[in-house]
């Protein structure tokens, strides 16, 4: 990943192309509903306005390249357990927030440094068993502090927060490092968003079974199904980003998407209901939080990875 | 099983922006790091650019939340004054800043809120309230509220009238007030200048004076800010002084 490889990559070139299209058909569907059918837009132009902003930002990162691209989502990544830990009241402990936080770089720092045996781009070995010591390093805070009330919910936290936020979400920054990159992570952008939208849609439209009524009332089992389905068919319009898959990856791919992107949500779902919460912040108008905005990615991109992983290598 | 108690924040709702403009501030690590940073490149900056030098740090009262009451002249005021403390008190030293400069557009509420930790103060519209905040900080323990009792910057570096807020938040409160004279920062960096020159800077800290047995009242607020600033003068004429003498005595030596 480089600005040049970019430039000559046709994989980006057609999800850049992908990327307008999309935005321009979004601004002539708020505009027709605005001034044909004159309906109110409000939500659907704040959001629109988000979109405006996070998705050049994402192309520019990863026209930069992979270091860019690596440094990107460790940010994201450190932002989202923000939230995380101020919704959760473990923002008030410093000192174990901020060993959260170092294992996000941990992690992300593993994915930049090259393999010290092999000396591929990313040191798997060290990513793969970071988790372990930062566990570790997390269990070790009461201890050196020599606390014990109430340090049972403090390192629970600390590390689901870490697991799922650090080091599931870090696989994004890892996949950077493939040849594939490029394809991996905007088919991984698109499909997850598109399986948004198309959940929320079919809901709208079909909705009339309660899917898991006491964590989001609103989401439908006709939703669910509808996103399924419109997410097991995008591998196959999308097959030049991974023109390697064979059609039991692209099936694996449009299902992980599918059912991991909407457990990703329903998993964020039940953390927000038990907390008592709408959304997990407000850092981007009309989406909510950080979290809010990749809690179906964080489900999706290990499983994703270690499929890829498993067929094809990383490399 | 017993369900946890969370402690989720309750500014959740709002962006980032609005919680830097809010106040009272949460806690924030990042903004905490920030401010840390921005402090001691700020000391090395007025030390080696201005040559700061600090008088009278001895009449800061070592404990306690008190007031530091400041003539103003400059933009270099109140980092020349958080300067002059020492920076691990940095998260506790609240200046008040004009709300309607201050807190407006993004770079000067960043530069407020995150480096300066300013205390919003609206001076056109709600000044009780701004008041009502101020006495909040001091009723906590350990907190540095400095205020510019002329109510903004005097253009010509004179010592201008005070009003007499400074006197309704202190009649009738245990709460010291250090009177301070800040010498060369108008110089240094005059209202309408866009960058500082290097000129020398002195922070000259008084005795602090405590008002705990004034009635409240405006009669009283317009004494205690008169009595500020003749303080403050009687520091500027002091230094005045001194600094002929030593001239005087300086070649013979």
């Amino acid at each position: 990943m480089s600005p040049s490889a970019a430039l000559e990559s046709p994989v980006f070139r057609i999800y850049v192309a992908l990327a307008v299209g999309v935005l321009g058909v979004g601004a002539a569907t708020i505009g027709v509903a605005r001034y044909l059918f004159r309906k109110k837009v409000d939500h659907a132009w704040k959001a629109y306005r988000g979109w405006l902003v996070i998705i050049p930002l994402v192309f520019a990162v990863l026209f930069l390249g992979r270091s860019a691209t690596i440094a990107f989502f460790t940010l994201v990544a450190i932002f989202a357990f923000k939230e995380f830990a101020r919704a959760t009241g473990l923002y008030d402990d410093w000192v174990v927030t901020g060993a959260v936080y170092l294992g996000i770089l941990a992690v992300n720092g593993a994915s930049l440094v090259p393999d010290p045996r092999t000396g591929e781009p990313g040191w798997y070995g060290l990513f793969m068993v970071l988790p372990a010591y930062v566990v570790a390093a997390i269990l070790l805070i009461p201890i050196v502090r020599n606390r014990a009330q109430g340090q049972l919910q403090t390192v629970a936290l600390a590390i689901s927060g870490f697991l799922y936020i650090g080091w599931m979400f870090g696989h994004l920054g890892f996949l950077a490092n493939s040849k594939y990159a490029y394809g991996y992570l905007m088919y991984l952008v698109f499909a997850v968003e598109l399986n948004d939208v198309a959940a929320y849609t079919c809901g709208r439209i079909f909705g009339r079974h309660p899917l898991r009524s006491n964590i989001s009332p609103k989401k439908t089992w006709e939703g669910s199904v509808g996103a399924l389905a419109v997410s097991c068919i995008v591998p196959w319009l999308l097959w030049f980003s991974f023109p390697h898959f064979g059609p039991l990856e692209l099936t694996l791919s449009g299902l992980i998407v599918g059912v991991g992107g909407q457990l990703g949500d329903l998993s964020m779902s039940v953390i927000k209901r038990d907390l008592g919460i709408k959304d997990m912040g407000a850092l981007i108008p009309g989406h909510g939080g950080l979290l809010d905005r990749i809690d179906s990615l964080i489900y999706v991109v290990p499983l994703f990875f270690h499929m890829v992983r498993w067929f094809h290598g990383l490399y | 099983m017993e369900p946890w108690q969370y402690d989720t924040a309750d500014d959740l709702d709002q962006t980032p922006i609005e919680r830097l403009r809010k106040f009272p501030r949460r806690p924030e690590m990042f903004v905490f790091g920030l401010r840390l940073g921005a402090a001691a490149l700020i000391r090395l900056w007025l030390r080696l650019y201005h040559r700061l030098t600090v008088v009278g740090a001895e009449n800061l009262p070592p404990s306690g939340s008190f007031v530091i009451a400041a003539n103003h002249a400059s933009h270099l005021d109140a980092l020349s004054i958080v300067s002059a403390l020492p920076i691990g008190k940095v998260h506790r030293v609240f200046p008040a800043a004009a709300k309607d400069y201050f807190f407006v557009s993004l770079p000067r509420l960043a530069l407020a809120a995150i480096v300066i930790n300013a205390l919003p103060f609206d001076r056109r519209r709600s000044i009780r309230r701004s008041l009502t905040l101020c006495h909040d900080l001091l009723a906590q323990s350990d907190n540095v509220l400095v205020l510019f009792p002329e109510g903004t910057r005097s253009a010509a570096g004179e010592i201008g009238p005070f009003k007499p807020g400074i006197g309704l938040l202190l009649a009738g409160t245990p709460h010291p007030a250090v009177p301070c004279y800040l010498a060369g920062t108008h110089d240094a960096w005059p209202k309408g200048a866009w960058l500082p020159r290097p000129k020398k800077v002195r922070v000259t800290f008084g005795r602090p004076l405590v008002f705990s047995d004034r009635e409240r009242g405006k009669q009283a607020a317009v004494q205690i800010a008169d009595q500020l600033r003749q303080a403050i003068l009687a520091l500027a004429e002091s230094r005045r002084e001194a600094d002929n003498k030593g001239k005087r005595s300086g070649p013979l030596q």
